[in-house]
């Protein structure tokens, strides 16, 4: 089995406020262009309730799936299935656990598994992936830090 | 088949490949369309075209008495790879603006 991707991001945040802007802010923070149309005017939403689709609608009105909500247990876990651009039926799980370290600071744990559904691309699918998340997570601890 | 040489998340990791690679996703284009559609060189736009071809993102081909490029299939396969990469980017964005907006509602936390 292709292992679990884990990422983890410190949040000078209360787990409450992280929940709200990953969930309800959505569109306000997602990277334009990082959408399976392409068109950077698309608008992101993902509906707060376990069942609640993630979808982007794009400037001419057409509406493309991202995923499914799993779990919905704000402010501390959340979970969906992640498929974007490719097919539904390699679905990713995506799971989002907001941990309070007090002081107004959360720790973002990400798990990303379900890779072997790409079969033998999966090892190539996961290291895509890891590699997304190593090369910025410096960059992003520089900036919130700075 | 022969793996690319060139590392195809390397040559995504560019914009403007990025942006060739995304008018070449609507069909076949000549360096001169493509240099007319973007804010760079013909020469630029031609060196962009041989890092995305090492990378096997595309292929060039003859059509008529021009020279026009496209995606490989297998790049297609590649640019889904790119486009799971939008985690990296994601958890920067959203750092940046949890760190940075205000609570939506402005009573106390129960803590």
């Amino acid at each position: 089995m292709t292992e679990a991707l884990r990422v983890s991001q410190e949040l000078r945040c209360s787990p409450d406020h992280a929940f709200d802007v990953w969930t309800t802010r959505l569109s306000t923070w997602w990277p334009k262009g990082h959408s399976a149309s392409g068109d950077p005017d698309t608008v992101v939403t993902l509906e707060p309730r376990r069942g609640g689709r993630i979808f982007e609608r794009t400037s001419d009105g057409r509406e493309i799936d991202w995923g499914e909500v799993t779990v919905w247990d704000p402010p501390r876990r959340l979970a969906y299935t992640w498929h974007i651009a490719w097919d539904v039926a390699q679905a990713t799980d995506v799971e989002l656990t907001f941990v309070d370290l007090g002081d107004g600071r959360t720790r973002l744990d990400v798990v990303h598994t379900g890779w072997d559904r790409f079969g033998e691309e999966s090892d190539r699918f996961r290291t895509a992936n890891s590699g997304g998340w190593g090369a910025l997570l410096p960059a992003f601890a520089a900036a919130a830090e700075g | 088949m022969t793996p690319p040489k060139g590392d195809p998340f390397e040559a995504l990791g560019d914009p403007n490949r990025r942006a060739i690679v995304e008018r070449l996703s609507a069909g076949p284009t000549s360096v001169g369309a493509l240099a007319e559609a973007l804010p760079i060189s013909r020469p630029a736009v031609s060196r962009h075209l041989r890092l995305l071809k090492e990378a096997g993102l595309v292929v060039e081909e003859p059509e008529g008495t021009r020279r026009v490029y496209r995606l490989h299939e297998d790049g297609v396969a590649a640019v889904q790879e790119y486009l799971t990469r939008v985690w990296g980017d994601a958890i920067a964005r959203f750092t940046l603006t949890a760190e940075n907006v205000q609570p939506k509602s402005a009573k106390t936390p129960t803590r």
